[in-house]
């Protein structure tokens, strides 16, 4: 526990007061001043990356709820006994490494890519053609991020859906409900707990995302995680990169506040 | 009749569970396949099957540098994380205390913090403490995000350890230590070991904490990084990389298997069901 107030929760202090200047390291640091926060919040481009990050972060995890929503109803209610054995190969990608499955895809998706070259060979493109939209772009963010997050989402859901009690639906059947309307009036809002849970827990790490926008998103899709670490490892101006990063914080807790009571994180962990 | 899909909506719905099966194997399937091309770009045509750059990548000495240098990092990361863990985890589960639902709050924050937000954090502080960064700064950084992680693990186990088993053994005359020794850690065993694992591989993974706390000497994620803009290294890189995640993929999943299969286990020798919820929610965990 001392562990994480003193590598965890100082950091963050820390963090937070060298943004206004109670803390300086670098010579050319202002002391005790607003200016890295006025800076970002209205002279620059930076609050405008960060709601193009909230935008792409909401357009994800509404997409892989989306696919995943099917794939935890099929092993809650229809897979029967195989279940778990299902479940573990739909998440064991996810258990793998983050960085070289984003690093697959980008392999596939790439100019001298799996995907262009093949067209290529096939005579679909010119030799020295590539599909514009597949490589450096929002598509590719898109997909990636979606492909990284599918299985995880899929957990809380399927948790969600398992603890669903099956008399329930059997009691709509009875009293005359087709199977739409048992889906869309029973099974759909009591999945709902699981289904807000697994998509805060996509919204807020895809916020800060970095490493895919890097990879293979390229410089105009950069998200606020990428702004962030620029600020400090190539503009060298710390303190406007801390006061952004303990903006995406506030935003971070705000959403936990309003949401947190959704985040089954016990239902996740088994 | 079956309530939750008719025969053609169940059709349906393995159809597309199949497609999202192939959607998500499908790019490392093509990862594999492709390093072993023997072509200088990842890509078609396929000109034939080589193991070349496999051998490129075991004679890469800096590429091996960066693998030890992640495997000590992720070694230690994954010791002291369970040491950690351990304790809090008991701590969570067998105590009442003043301050709980804080203390495990903040046992979980970092489950949802910004990396790069943290990774900044750690740089501000190792700056302001004047501690020079090195594989050692990364592991501290590393202990942080596998913590809730472990103790996730951990947890969950612990609590269907019951505590008259520990009662008994301290009646018997042990000591509060011996008792956790004898009866606790050993029942405890399997979550331990699916622990280290997690924390092993999270840290091995993990670049962008590393890309700030790092210093000169690279992990394995950050070499890859840098190496990424040169074209030439590519199928190398695809090689180790292919190495790296069927070895944390098999290390992750086995270690999930056990740890299931020692649950069901334990509970049945442990715990005679007395209720049908109770026998129904033990078939479902």
């Amino acid at each position: 526990m001392g562990y994480l107030v003193l590598f965890f929760l100082v950091p963050v202090i820390l963090a937070a007061c060298y943004s206004v200047g109670l803390l300086t390291l670098l010579p050319n640091d202002d002391y005790l001043s607003v200016q890295p926060w006025r800076d970002f919040l209205f002279g620059s481009v930076y609050l405008g990356v960060f709601w193009r990050s909230v935008e792409m972060a909401l357009i994800v995890s509404v997409g892989s709820v989306l696919l995943a929503y099917p794939i935890a109803y099929v092993l809650a209610l229809v897979a029967g006994r195989r279940k778990y054995t299902l479940l573990l190969i739909i998440i064991a990608p996810f258990l793998t490494s983050y960085l070289l499955r984003v690093l697959a895809l980008r392999v596939i998706l790439q100019q001298q890519g799996v995907v262009n070259s093949f067209l290529r060979t096939i005579h679909v493109l010119a030799a020295d053609e590539s599909i514009p939209w597949l490589f450096n772009s929002r598509f590719a963010v898109y997909l990636v991020l979606i492909y990284v997050w599918v299985p995880f989402v899929a957990l809380p859901i399927f948790v969600a859906l398992e603890n669903l009690d099956g008399a329930l639906l059997e009691a709509s059947s009875d009293l005359g409900a087709g199977r739409w309307r048992t889906f869309l009036t029973v099974t759909l809002p009591l999945s709902t707990p699981g289904v807000i849970g697994a998509f805060i827990f996509v919204f807020i790490p895809t916020i800060g995302e970095y490493v895919t926008p890097l990879l293979v998103g390229g410089p105009d899709n950069f998200m606020f995680g990428n702004a962030i670490q620029g600020a400090f490892l190539a503009g060298f101006d710390w303190q406007f990169g801390a006061a952004m990063s303990m903006f995406l914080v506030f935003a971070v807790g705000l959403l936990i506040a309003v949401f947190g009571r959704y985040l089954n994180v016990r239902a996740v962990a088994e | 009749m079956n309530v939750a899909a008719s025969a053609r909506g169940r059709l349906a719905l393995w159809l597309f569970f199949g497609l999202l099966v192939v959607f998500l194997y499908a790019p490392i399937v093509i990862l594999i396949v492709f390093s072993f091309n023997d072509r200088s770009f990842v890509s078609f045509p396929w000109q034939g099957f080589t193991l070349r750059w496999y051998r490129t990548f075991l004679s890469n000495s800096a590429l091996l540098v960066a693998l030890r240098t992640s495997g000590m990092i992720a070694i230690s990361t994954a010791i002291v994380t369970v040491a950690l863990a351990i304790p809090a985890s008991v701590l969570l589960v067998r105590r009442r205390f003043f301050g709980k639902p804080v203390v495990s709050a903040v046992m979980l924050s970092p489950l949802v913090i910004p990396l790069v937000v943290f990774g900044i954090a750690l740089l501000i502080l190792f700056n302001t403490l004047g501690v020079p960064l090195s594989p050692a700064t990364v592991a501290v950084g590393h202990i942080v995000i596998a913590l809730p992680f472990a103790a996730l693990t951990l947890i969950p186990r612990l609590e269907r350890i019951p505590v008259w088993l520990e009662e008994a053994s301290r009646d018997l005359g042990a000591t509060a230590l011996t008792a956790f020794r004898s009866i606790t850690l050993p029942l405890l065993m399997p979550a331990i070991i699916s622990s280290l694992l997690i924390s092993f591989v999270i840290s091995f993974d993990e670049v962008v904490i590393a890309s700030f706390v790092a210093g000169d000497e690279p992990t394995f994620p950050l070499y890859l990084f840098s190496q990424l803009r040169l074209p030439r290294r590519l199928p190398q890189v695809i090689a180790v990389a292919v190495v790296v995640m069927l070895l944390s993929g098999v290390l992750v999943i086995a270690s999930e298997v056990g740890r299931r299969l020692s649950d069901r286990r334990f509970d049945r020798e442990l715990r005679a069901p007395e209720t049908l919820d109770e026998q129904l929610g033990e078939v479902m965990a």
